[in-house]
């Protein structure tokens, strides 16, 4: 009944109808980051709407109110805290959201790289960057990157010397997003890069999916370490390239067992979708 | 936005904000910096400031707010060839040149068209970043660039409250070059025209005879007949308004072609035409009053050979001064108007220039005089003016009220948005005259075109 009352409290902010909220943050439950996040998720960030409510949670002190709650005693309150500048997309939290990526309880730490990922912008990928060297590759913390990250921002990272660490969450990032513009430098980070980073940026070039990545993953199945032949064939599957079968075949006869294992699945696999395609075409 | 506790605070923490309960402080990093704070250098800022204030829309924020947006500014160094933006994805950013030159592709089965080749102090993905429609072209560094992103939520940060205008402004230029982007692929998928361009220079000798107004609603009445074959080159110096006036906003012009290498001319200068969507184009000489010295005599012939292979008319709008530029482009036209006020002291000016073009060589056939009526009571009547000109006037352009100044401010050509107008009247005479003595053989092309713009 609560959770209804304060959906409709935030809907006619939304709408323009209610100009006054009254909503005390102090509570224990989590409902009113919930109803929030529902009601922002479908608004543009530059809707009249969501700037309508964000200029209310100024006015009526509930925006200040949370930022100063991200430093409280109470794990709940630093969660609804976050989870609420993540639903209002503020860009000013990101400094004040920093912080609660270290924070040792992993619930706050990934609630705080949400809000960060729903904020988005350059200075908001900079921050997770920066956490995910501190704590290494987590995957909340590398979806949420491939989120906030504006255009270009992990194709300038991948070209850039990073320390260690930096380029494979920049080129799992970069394979999340799915684009196009991030096979050039993930293909060189492929020729170039250490063991780390030649596998990441093979698992992500298959994500992409580029035909143009197909050259460079093939060549990826001769590299002396077995870990980047094992993402090569994974990648393979993915490329759907009409050399991958032969390929696969190869490699089925390696003599090393994690990459027979990973080229027979991955062929296995493929031979299952190309029939699938070819059922669908007749 | 700033937390009015003393646990929180930049000064209470060593290198960034320090929770005050509940989370380990770091051990010693005191070396580093806050993220996201460190701002750019002094030279740095300049050069970000410069690319800013000369890139379309923003040069007319005030400064503070250019400085927050430079701020905010991305370099990004892009070798040739690369993409930089890639078609049918989506886009949060907007990319400003600061060097370089990039090309503009739209993927158009069965190949890919240039629409547009642009340079330093342009920018690319607007449309992505505030329409939310995936990148209507792939862009490619055309050489070496260096470039400026600002991304969605930077410039929402800076832009999103008091100057949401001007964000208004971007969305419109976005969905002006959205526009011209797809009408410049299908049109370059049909074939560039056959014939060279006929070129009519519209010389006004006294200011407010209306000769900007007349070779604006003469392009509209000739691109009735051909749209997006017809041409305004305006070289009305120093303000050069004819664009805005249309209600486009210009983005590039014929000065800043002048300093661009021969082979990627053509393109660089085809990709400053602003197209109107109902059919005129329009190619601003100067955006800046400072610029129009750039234009010289050879930057014209260079422009006009250029010109004439892509349209079938090119109207120059002349201005009212005779500069050497003028005098360049008297010998390139085929056809002269002269517009004069039915005024005393328009009317001595008209006879003046055209004792002077006819000195020049300018036939007798090639002149056409057109009388602007500009008041409902003329000072000077027709045969009055005719007496004074020793010629006949060729058209009358009678009293059009309050229209073309209302027409001015909704940035709205009156040819090809109100055919009751006096002023569409005598335009659309005076482009039967120009049929008659220039008119070509109908192309094919014609018909798809008519298809493309059924208006």
């Amino acid at each position: 009944m609560r959770r209804a009352s304060l959906q409709r409290n935030l809907e006619a902010v939304v709408l323009g109808t209610r100009h006054k909220l009254s909503i005390d943050l102090g509570e224990k439950d989590d409902d009113f980051a919930l109803v929030l996040y529902r009601i922002t998720k479908p608004l543009a960030c530059d809707s009249v709407e969501l700037r309508r409510l964000m200029a209310e949670f100024r006015n009526s002190g509930i925006a200040d109110a949370a930022i100063e709650r991200l430093s409280a005693d109470s794990r709940s309150a630093r969660l609804q805290s976050a989870r609420i500048l993540g639903a209002l997309r503020m860009p000013q939290a990101v400094t004040w959201l920093a912080p609660l990526l270290e924070s040792k309880d992993r619930a706050v730490a990934d609630a705080a790289a949400r809000a960060l990922g729903r904020i988005g912008g350059a200075q908001s990928a900079r921050v997770l960057l920066m956490a995910i060297q501190r704590a290494g590759l987590r995957r909340t913390l590398i979806g949420e990157l491939a989120r906030a990250a504006p255009d270009l921002f992990l194709e300038v990272t991948l070209g850039e010397p990073q320390r260690p660490g930096l380029k494979p969450a920049a080129a799992l990032a970069a394979g999340l997003r799915r684009r196009q513009t991030a096979v050039g430098p993930l293909v060189a980070l492929l020729m170039h890069g250490t063991t780390r980073e030649r596998v990441t940026s093979c698992r992500a070039l298959g994500w992409i999916g580029s035909s143009a990545a197909v050259p460079a993953v093939v060549a990826a199945t001769e590299d002396p370490e077995w870990r980047v032949r094992v993402a090569a064939a994974k990648a393979l599957r993915l490329l759907h390239s009409g050399q991958a079968i032969l390929v696969l075949e190869r490699l089925s006869a390696e003599r090393n067992a994690h990459v027979r294992q990973a080229s027979a699945a991955a062929l296995r696999r493929l031979i299952r979708e190309v029939k699938v395609i070819e059922l669908t075409w007749l | 936005m700033r937390p009015r506790t003393r646990e929180i605070g930049w000064g209470a923490g060593p290198w960034r904000p320090v929770l005050a309960t509940g989370e380990k402080k770091p051990s010693d990093q005191s070396g580093q910096k806050r993220p996201g704070t460190k701002g750019p250098a002094f030279h740095d800022m300049i050069s970000r400031l410069a690319v800013l204030e000369s890139a379309p829309v923003f040069f007319t924020m005030p400064e503070s707010v250019l400085r927050a947006l430079a701020r905010r500014l991305r370099r990004i160094r892009v070798p040739n060839g690369e993409v930089v933006v890639c078609q049918g994805e989506p886009g949060d950013t907007i990319f400003f040149i600061e060097q370089g030159r990039c090309r503009v592709v739209v993927d158009k089965p069965p190949g890919a068209v240039t629409v547009s080749v642009l340079a330093e102090g342009d920018f690319v993905g607007e449309g992505a970043c505030l329409l939310s429609r995936p990148q209507q072209a792939s862009v490619y560094a055309q050489s070496e660039c260096t470039l400026l992103a600002l991304d969605r939520q930077s410039l929402f940060a800076v832009l999103g409250g008091r100057h949401h205008a001007v964000i208004d402004e971007l969305r419109r230029l976005a969905e002006q070059r959205f526009s011209r982007f797809a009408d410049s692929s299908v049109q370059a998928t049909w074939g560039m025209l056959l014939k060279e361009a006929t070129v009519v220079g519209v010389y006004s000798p006294k200011g407010g005879s209306g000769g900007t107004c007349i070779s604006l609603n003469l392009v509209g009445a000739l691109a009735q007949r051909y749209p997006g074959e017809v041409l305004l080159l305006d070289l009305d110096f120093p303000y050069s308004h004819s664009a805005l006036l249309a209600g486009l906003m210009p983005t590039s012009c014929l000065a800043r072609t002048g300093s661009v290498p021969q082979d990627a001319f053509e393109e660089v200068l085809l990709s400053a035409v602003l197209y109107h969507v109902r059919g005129p184009m329009i190619l601003p000489g100067a955006l800046r009053p400072e610029e129009a010295d750039e234009v010289t005599p050879e930057l014209i012939t260079r422009a006009i050979a250029v010109l004439r292979k892509t349209f079938r008319y090119i109207v120059v709008d002349l201005g009212v001064t005779i500069t050497d530029s003028t005098l360049a482009l008297f010998d390139l036209t085929q056809h002269i108007v002269v517009v004069a006020a039915p005024e005393l002291s328009a009317v001595k000016s008209a006879a003046d220039a055209i004792e002077i073009l006819t000195q020049l060589g300018a036939p007798h056939d090639r002149l056409t005089v057109v009388l602007n009526n500009r008041s409902l009571k003329p000072a000077v009547t027709r045969q009055a003016v005719e007496r004074m000109l020793k010629r006949e006037v060729d058209v009358e352009v009678a009293f059009d009220g309050a229209r073309p100044e209302q027409a001015a401010v909704d940035g709205v050509i009156l040819s090809v948005a109100d055919a009751r107008s006096e002023v569409t009247r005598g335009c659309l005479r005076l482009a039967g005259l120009l049929e008659a003595k220039h008119g070509q053989v109908e192309l094919p092309a014609r018909s798809l075109v008519a298809e493309l713009h059924p208006a």
